[in-house]
């Protein structure tokens, strides 16, 4: 097994899918270190939340001293800020309407637009081909535009509790600053929210730790049904070959994937943890484990340090031990390795489906993506709450194929280049 | 004086191995054979006697590469043609082969026969699927084959039947030189009797013309080959008429050979039997002396030294030794 | 052709084995569903009557049409009877529309958008996995992570990367459904188009994974058999390269012909999950919708019918390979 180790070690391939893993394992256990609480912890109040730094308005209106600061064009990117491509569109198409000719109006350079609305717009015009609806917005954006022109102080009032007067406690000048680290309250979020207002990247690195966890139960039931299923049949032989054979041809054909949409349902959405979904996919994924087992232990079976151990006297489960389970350690682990990556696309599918682990309870990626494609996010440009998911998965899959290929250049030199 | 079927004169070819080292696995290797008569070449495994097999064909793929030498059939130079040319004029038609693992030589979900026409067609074009199958039939007739082997896959027959298949189908286009590897290892004696047999016939009948016997079984070489070259490290160290080689070896290591194996004449079964101590020397830097000084007996310093030229002596027998023949004999007969 | 026969029946004899323990396990699963989802559908019906009696009347009345009021066994063979009569029940959801209607509306949307995907994923895929092993260096050096990365992804993970690449950003395509939501299903060259233009974006999905598994399942099989004896003494004999180059490639295929039978049921289940993706109006979402309204005879019809389309197909498949490997003869044979 050492040996199998260094040799594996040797791998390019075995060692980048390895180092890989090591990451995500790392980061899915140091963040939350970090950044402590839930991560199913509802902070945003509404969906969807960009990605970036939040900062208490509260807190910076309140943060002292303030620092001023002399920004060129500070001002016009504010106003540019403001008014939305959609306005500027409107405002053009009056102008245009009105008889300003289109090569003369540039949405983009601002100073330009706004002197000319300055000069051409007329509340009481009727251009042809207007609505009126139409020119009633327009008037709107107008009215909202002197303010935007003049560079007004942002002032604070605040209610005085015995009299009930309004009192100005803070007066915002445009070139006023402070320094973000002296903002008592920011939260980075990373990944923004999701559609309940979670903290997105770290209910991704709580997701990816169950959806490991996952793989691995899945995994390990999976490998532990095949490789008992796969050693008897291919060593006792017999009747016992043929009743285990028998199910397995029956399970290699009906597919997996339907047999877990029922089984999950007939659950019941209750009674589906995240250990009990991990619990069907394993139960259902043996099959493939037990034909290699199966194939090996044949081979082995009639080997002369096999016939010698017969021969001694030795009981069933110490020779499949010591003589027969040494010589395929090496196939076990890869097929494990590849059962902890179907465990966790399995996972994955059927939470789309809206059969995942209970969902209150437990953040994985299936349920991630499915919340994030339940709310549309793919169609709000909310990619933070779907693509990093997409991204997680693949990287967890390909690293462990990676892993999984090294191996087999291990093990079988011909692919070797 | 009989024509020369095969003339190859100080053949070297190295395998380049995938961490690019060289190892050089024939090494001036030079011998004649002649028209109806057959070369045994005799050696441990690793000694490079498939290599040489594969050497001879005139035809290189990675990692085997030709570095020098000549090698002529029927007096026409093939190591100067280009691969194309040696591919479409030589091999199969000039100089055929049997591999050693034939159980496996044959594709299997390919019918004899369209193999047969694609080894035919890549030779001469102009021949029809007709004229193929009337080729195929006439010759697994003369060789008392079946004919339905034909039509069938190659897994479809048994371990001899395939042998044998694969040598028909390797003698097809009547081929000056048949270089056979091995091809009785994997068989049961009667089959294996069988295969001799049947090159041997190939051979009377004028099928082939000359062949070269690869084996490490020496009793077989000695039954039925003429002549019997013995191969140790890359290089031919003796090489001689099959009872003389077998009899009366020259070299120290042909003797050793000799005295590893029963041989089951009379006279031989008072002999001891004893193995050659030590192994080969690495091929990726071999040694600049004689590369069988380190398992020698008799070795001296000089052995070692420089280079050791093969010195032929008369009577068709040739032997690699910096020691003559009579202080040879000598050192033996005080062994 | 005596092995052929042997090899059919075999298969045949399979098939109906594993249909049977389907259609039970297919009967017996969703009934041990704690819930019961008669009560489920009454509800429904019965929003906002006050009379008790008529409520439980109306709950006699599904429970016997349903055939749950009776034992498991009768039910069973109630069910095996009216499958045998292609009757799969009533929607709960989509009451009074039988399952057997809804089910058979979509599974041709789900085999014409599925079939092709796979088919073709699996041709370029054994493609480029011959030209990996064929040519080594840069191009294996190339394809062997990017398949690997790409075998890796779920299904649903591509579909929604090429949606928002190609629906939502670009805007080439449309982001859902099988034809556009303002036409009615019809023979006109309109229609067509739009069933088209729909296609291409789940269709490409299913053929992107396909390929990645493929294609290394593929290299690894050439590289095998470009290693085998028979290309050796192939190439002695004078035989041209093209044509050695043929012999290995189609004995590399040959196992991925059996491959694909015996992956295409996780192919399948793959590719559902991206249909719901693009709101495809195929089974996928049928069976998502189902879920969703605790439907169960629609879940248990389209479970069904999946089954028998994978079984179908990885039988055709192996009848198949029956005949284009003439070892599958010899082996019988023996």
């Amino acid at each position: 097994m050492r040996n199998t180790l260094r040799q594996a070690s040797h791998s390019a391939n075995f060692m980048i899918g390895f180092v890989l893993i090591i990451a995500i394992l790392i980061m899915v256990g140091v963040y939350p270190l970090f950044n402590p609480g839930s991560p199913l912890d509802m902070i945003g109040l509404g969906t969807f939340f960009k990605p970036g730094m939040y900062i208490s308005m509260y807190d910076a209106a309140e943060t002292a001293p303030s620092y001023t600061l002399r920004i060129d064009g500070a001002a016009a990117k504010r106003i540019d800020a403001k008014l939305p491509q959609s306005d500027r569109e409107s405002m053009k198409r009056w102008l245009t309407a009105y008889g300003v000719p289109e090569d003369a109006i540039d949405v983009d350079d601002l100073n330009d637009l706004l002197n000319l609305w300055h000069n051409t717009y007329d509340e009481d015009a009727r251009p042809a081909g207007l609505t009126s609806a139409f020119r009633r917005s327009v008037a709107r954006i107008d009215a909202a535009l002197d303010g935007l022109l003049e560079p007004l102080d942002v002032r604070v009032y605040t209610r005085d509790p015995q009299s009930g007067e309004m009192n100005e406690t803070a007066r915002i000048r445009d070139d006023q600053f402070i320094n973000v680290s002296e903002v008592v309250t920011t939260r980075r979020l990373w990944l923004g929210t999701d559609n309940f207002g979670r903290d997105a990247f770290k209910e991704l690195l709580a997701a990816t730790g169950v959806s490991l966890k996952i793989g691995l139960i899945a995994g390990l039931i999976a490998t532990a049904l095949g490789l008992m299923l796969g050693l008897l049949s291919g060593f006792v032989g017999g009747l016992v070959d043929d009743i285990i054979m028998f199910f397995a041809n029956l399970f290699t054909v009906i597919p997996g994937f339907v047999l877990l949409i029922l089984i999950s349902y007939s659950i019941g959405q209750e009674q589906r943890g995240a250990t009990v979904v991990a619990a069907v996919i394993g139960c259902t994924s043996w099959v493939w484990t037990t034909r290699s087992v199966r194939a090996q232990t044949i081979s082995l079976r009639n080997r002369d340090h096999v016939n010698l151990s017969r021969l001694s006297g030795h009981t069933l489960p110490r020779i499949l031990a010591t003589d027969i389970l040494p010589y395929i350690a090496s196939y076990v682990v890869m097929a494990l390795i590849l059962q902890i990556c179907s465990g966790i696309l399995a996972e994955a599918q059927l939470s789309m489906l809206g059969l995942g682990p209970k969902t209150t309870e437990t953040p994985t990626l299936g349920l991630m993506m499915f919340w994030g494609m339940t709310y549309a996010a793919h169609q709000n440009g909310a990619w933070w709450a779907y693509f990093p998911v997409i991204l997680m998965i693949a990287l967890v899959s390909f690293s462990m194929n990676l892993m999984n290929t090294g191996l087999d250049q291990v093990f079988n030199p011909q692919l070797r280049s | 004086m009989a024509k020369i079927m095969l003339d190859v004169k100080e053949l070297s070819t190295k395998y380049i191995t995938r961490f690019r080292e060289d190892v050089y696995a024939v090494d001036r290797v030079s011998f004649q054979v002649e028209e109806g008569k057959s070369l045994g070449v005799a050696g441990e495994s690793g000694c490079g006697k498939s290599t040489l097999a594969l050497s001879l064909m005139g035809y290189y793929f990675p990692p085997l590469h030709y570095m020098s030498g000549s090698i002529k059939i029927d007096g026409r130079e093939i190591t100067s043609m280009s691969p194309d040319d040696v591919r479409r004029n030589i091999l199969g038609a000039e100089i055929a082969y049997i591999p050693q693992a034939a159980m496996n030589a044959l594709n299997p979900t390919q019918k004899i026969i369209r193999f047969i026409e694609d080894v035919i067609q890549a030779h001469d074009p102009s021949k029809t699927r007709a004229d193929v199958r009337d080729m195929a039939r006439k010759r697994f007739e003369a060789l008392n084959l079946p004919a339905d082997v034909l039509d069938k896959h190659a897994v479809e027959l048994s371990g001899g039947m395939k042998q044998r298949t694969v040598i028909a189908i390797s003698t097809i286009l009547s081929p000056k030189v048949l270089i056979a590897d091995e091809p009785s290892s994997a068989l049961d004696v009667t089959s294996q009797k069988m295969v001799i047999k049947m090159i041997f016939d190939l051979m009377r009948d004028g099928f082939i013309r000359s062949m070269i016997f690869i084996t490490h079984e020496l009793p077989l070489l000695y039954n039925v080959t003429d002549d019997i070259a013995v191969m140790y490290a890359g290089q031919f160290v003796e090489t001689g008429p099959a009872e003389q080689t077998v009899f009366d070896p020259i070299h120290p290591y042909s003797r050793g050979l000799m005295r590893s194996i029963i041989v089951p004449e009379a006279g031989a079964r008072s002999q001891k039997l004893e193995a050659i101590p030590g192994t080969p020397p690495n091929l990726k830097k071999p040694p600049a002396g004689c590369r069988f000084a380190e398992r020698c007996k008799f070795a001296s310093p000089q052995c070692r030294a420089s280079d050791v030229a093969f010195t032929a002596i008369g009577g068709g027998r040739g032997y690699r030794c910096l020691y003559p023949e009579e202080r040879l004999r000598e050192v033996y007969a005080h062994a | 052709m005596k092995g052929y026969r042997k090899y059919f029946l075999k298969k045949l004899f399979w098939f109906a084995i594993t249909l049977i323990a389907a259609v039970i396990l297919n009967f017996a699963l969703p009934r041990m569903m704690p819930s019961d989802p008669i009560a489920t559908i009454t509800q429904r019906v019965t929003e906002g009557m006050n009379n008790q009696n008529a409520v439980m009347q109306i709950y006699r009345e599904y429970a016997r049409k349903f055939g749950t009021d009776q034992p498991m066994w009768k039910q069973f063979f109630i069910y095996i009877g009216n499958l045998l009569k292609g009757d799969m029940g009533v929607s709960f959801q989509q009451y009074p529309r039988k399952v057997s209607d809804i089910v058979a509306a979509s599974v041709v949307w789900t085999i014409a958008l599925q079939l092709p995907a796979i088919l073709v994923g699996w041709m370029i895929g054994n493609l480029l996995g011959a030209l990996a092993a064929y040519l080594r260096k840069g191009f294996d050096k190339a394809l062997v992570p990017i398949s690997l990365f790409i075998s890796g992804l779920p299904a649903f993970g591509l579909a929604v990367t090429l949606l928002v690449i190609f629906g939502i950003t670009l805007k080439w395509l449309p982001i859902s459904g099988g034809y556009s939501y303002d036409m009615l299903p019809s023979f006109s060259w309109r229609f067509i188009k739009s069933v088209i233009i729909h296609y291409q974006m789940p269709f490409w999905s299913i053929v992107l994974i396909a390929i990645g598994g493929q294609a290394i399942g593929m290299r690894s099989m050439s590289i095998y058999e470009l290693n085998a004896d028979y290309v050796k003494y192939s190439r002695f004999l004078g035989v041209k390269d093209r044509k050695v180059v043929g012999y290995v490639f189609r004995n590399a295929m040959l196992p991925q012909v059996t491959g694909l039978a015996l992956s295409i049921g996780t192919m399948i289940g793959g590719a559902l999950v991206a249909e719901t993706i693009f709101s495809y109006p195929g089974l996928g979402s049928t069976i998502m919708g189902g879920i969703t309204s605790a439907d169960y005879p629609l879940i248990s019809g389209v479970t069904l019918i999946i089954t028998v389309m994978v079984l179908t197909m990885s039988f055709a498949i192996e009848m198949l390979y029956g005949v284009i490997d003439p070892r599958v003869k010899a082996a019988q044979s023996e």
